[in-house]
C-alpha cells in the first residue's frame, strides 16, 4: 500500500465520477457502486484495525482522551437527557394505550418496558442521538483538518492522524458512550414511570419491577454500548479522513458520517440482538 | 540530488501531471512555476509521500522513493520538511508545542526538551516572543514564520515550499524570501518553492522549472527565463492577461 492511499484518498472530484458511470451502462455503474463500497469497506477496516493497533502502542498526548470525554460525553448529556425524556414518554404512552385495548391490566407495564430499555433502547435510540450530535462533530473537525492540510502536516511531523487525531475520540467514545447510556436509560425510565403514573394510574413501585430482567438483558445492552461508541468515532473519522474538496466537503463528510453512523448501528443492533436472543433465549 | 522521472498523475479523468521529468541540484534555489491548477503543489507532494503518482519515478539521494509506504517515508519527510501554503499550524497547540511536534516523534524528545528546544528554533525566525501564544491570535507573516520554524526543527536537507509568501504583505514576503535564502547559503539546504509571486522568483532563485498543461514547458536559470522568445513563458513572467498561454 503506498503511503498515500492509507488516510488520504486522492480528491477525485465528484463530478467527475459521474461521468465515468454514465459511460459505462447501466450494469457498470452498478458494479462501480459495489466496487465502491468494496474500497470503503476496506478504507473503514483499515481506520478500525490501526486504531486499535494505536490503542496499544500510540503516544498519545496527555489529556487528549480527557479533553475529548468532555467534547463527546459531558456536552452530549443536555441533548441525550431531553431526547430520551421525551421518547420514554411517547414509548409508554403507546404502550399503555395498546395495553388498555388488549389486557387492561398495567401490573407488567414497567417490567416490560425496563427490559426492552435495558436490552435495546436505550442503547440503540441512544446511540442514534449520540450519532447525530458527536459523529457530525468528529466528522467536521477532521475532514476540517485535511481541506485546510492540517491532516498533511501532521504526517510530515510524524504523527499519524489515526493515533493523533481518531484513538482519543475513539477512547472517549467507548468511555462516554456507556456512560450516556445508563444515564439516558435512567432518565427514559424515569419519564416513563411519570407518564405511567399520570395516564395510567401505575404507582411509581410497580412500574419498576425488575421481573423480566436478567443478566442476559444486560450483557446484550452492554455489548450494544460497547459496540456503538467504538462505531460512531470509527465511522465519523473515516468519514472526516476521506474528505475531499472545500467547505462544500466538509458538509458531504459530516452527512455522510450522521448516515453511515447511524447504519452502522442498526445494523450492529441486528446482529447483537440476533446473538443475544440466541444465546440467552429467555 | 533530487530526481522526478516521468511522473503522471491523474484525478479522475483528469490528467494533471503528464510525463513530469527534472533534477534539483544539491544545496539551490529551485522554483516550480505555472498557472494556477497546473499540477505544481501536486507535484510537490509527491515527493514527500502525500499523494501518489500513477507511474514514474522519484530518485531521492540515490534511492528510487516513489512506491514507498507510510513508515518507509519516516525518514524521507524528515530529510524533506515542508512549509503548506496557508501555514497550517495546530490552533489547539501554541506556537511552541506547533514546532515541538516533529521532535518529539521525529526525534522521540521528551516534551520538556522539546519544547525547550522549539523555543530556540522560534529565536531563529524571530519569533521567540510569541511561543506562548496560539496561531489564531497571530497575523499570516508570524504564522508563516513559525510554520518555517516548525519545518526546520528536523534539520531536513531538503525544504519544500508551498506558495511561501501568498497572503502575504510585501515587507513579510521579501523577509521570507530572505530566510529562504539564507537557507541556502547558509545551511546549505536545497530548497524547493512553489510559488507565483515574480519578485521572489527573480530575486532568489537559481534555476526555474515552468510547468505548462502538465508538462515542463521549460528549465533554466532566471537570466534564461528572462531571455527567452517563448510567448507562454513572456506572457507569464510579464503578468500580461493577453497571449498565448491557454488557461
Amino acid at each position: 500500500m503506498s503511503a498515500t492511499t492509507e488516510t488520504h484518498p486522492d480528491p477525485s472530484p465528484p463530478d467527475a465520477s459521474e461521468g465515468v458511470e454514465a459511460e459505462l451502462g447501466f450494469v457498470g455503474s452498478i458494479g462501480a457502486a459495489f466496487l465502491d463500497i468494496a474500497v470503503a469497506a476496506r478504507e473503514l477496516y483499515s481506520v478500525f484495525v490501526r486504531t486499535l493497533y494505536y490503542v496499544f502502542r500510540g503516544k498519545r498526548v496527555k489529556g487528549a482522551v480527557l479533553h475529548q470525554m468532555n467534547e463527546i460525553g459531558v456536552k452530549s448529556v443536555a441533548f441525550i437527557c431531553i431526547t430520551m425524556g421525551f421518547i420514554g414518554m411517547i414509548l409508554v404512552y403507546q404502550s399503555g394505550l395498546q395495553a388498555k385495548r388488549v389486557v387492561p391490566d398495567f401490573t407488567m407495564l414497567g417490567a416490560t418496558y425496563l427490559e426492552l430499555l435495558v436490552r435495546d433502547f436505550a442503547a440503540s435510540i441512544g446511540a442514534l442521538m449520540l450519532a447525530t450530535r458527536v459523529g457530525a462533530g468528529i466528522a467536521a473537525e477532521i475532514g476540517s483538518m485535511v481541506v485546510t492540510e492540517q491532516v498533511d502536516a501532521l504526517r510530515m511531523s510524524a504523527a499519524d492522524p489515526i493515533d493523533y487525531l481518531v484513538v482519543p475520540r475513539f477512547l472517549a467514545s467507548l468511555v462516554m458512550t456507556l456512560a450516556l447510556i445508563v444515564i439516558a436509560g435512567t432518565v427514559a425510565f424515569c419519564s416513563g414511570a411519570a407518564t405511567a403514573y399520570v395516564f395510567f394510574d401505575v404507582r411509581p413501585d410497580i412500574f419498576f419491577n425488575m421481573q423480566l430482567v436478567d443478566v442476559g438483558d444486560f450483557l446484550t445492552g452492554f455489548t450494544k454500548c460497547m459496540a456503538y461508541g467504538a462505531a460512531i468515532p470509527i465511522v465519523s473519522s473515516w468519514c472526516g479522513l476521506s474528505t475531499f474538496g472545500g467547505s462544500e466537503g466538509v458538509g458531504w463528510a459530516t452527512t455522510r458520517a450522521v448516515v453511515n453512523s447511524s447504519l452502522a448501528i442498526i445494523i450492529l443492533n441486528f446482529f447483537i440482538s440476533a446473538a443475544g436472543f440466541l444465546i440467552f433465549p429467555g | 540530488m533530487l530526481a522526478f522521472k516521468n511522473i503522471k498523475k491523474s484525478f479522475g479523468p483528469k490528467q494533471v501531471l503528464n510525463d513530469v521529468s527534472f533534477d534539483v541540484k544539491a544545496g539551490e534555489c529551485f522554483f516550480i512555476i505555472g498557472a494556477s491548477g497546473v499540477g505544481k503543489s501536486v507535484l510537490i507532494k509527491h515527493l514527500v509521500g502525500l499523494l501518489a503518482c500513477d507511474s514514474g519515478e522519484i530518485w531521492l539521494d540515490g534511492e528510487e522513493i516513489s512506491r514507498f509506504d507510510e513508515q518507509q517515508m519516516g525518514p524521507v519527510r524528515k530529510k524533506c520538511a515542508m512549509v503548506f501554503q496557508h501555514a497550517t499550524l495546530f490552533d489547539s497547540m501554541t506556537c511552541a508545542e506547533n514546532v515541538a511536534l516533529p521532535l518529539r516523534k521525529h526525534k522521540d524528545m521528551n516534551a520538556k526538551d522539546a519544547l525547550a528546544e522549539a523555543k530556540k528554533r522560534l529565536a531563529v525566525v524571530h519569533m521567540q516572543a510569541f511561543a506562548d501564544r496560539y496561531p489564531p491570535e497571530l497575523g499570516d507573516g508570524m504564522r508563516k514564520r513559525v510554520a518555517i520554524a516548525r519545518a526546520l526543527t528536523v534539520d531536513p536537507t531538503y525544504v519544500l515550499f508551498d506558495e511561501p509568501t501568498t497572503s502575504l504583505d510585501p515587507v513579510s514576503a521579501r523577509r521570507v524570501d530572505t530566510l529562504i535564502r539564507e537557507l541556502c547559503d547558509k545551511l546549505g539546504v536545497t530548497s524547493i518553492v512553489v510559488s507565483h509571486d515574480l519578485s521572489s522568483i527573480f530575486s532568489i532563485a537559481d534555476r526555474i522549472v515552468m510547468l505548462y498543461k502538465g508538462k515542463v514547458l521549460k528549465i533554466g536559470t532566471p537570466a534564461e527565463f528572462k531571455a527567452t522568445d517563448n510567448g507562454i513563458i513572456q506572457q507569464f513572467i510579464n503578468g500580461r492577461a493577453e497571449g498565448p498561454m491557454d488557461l
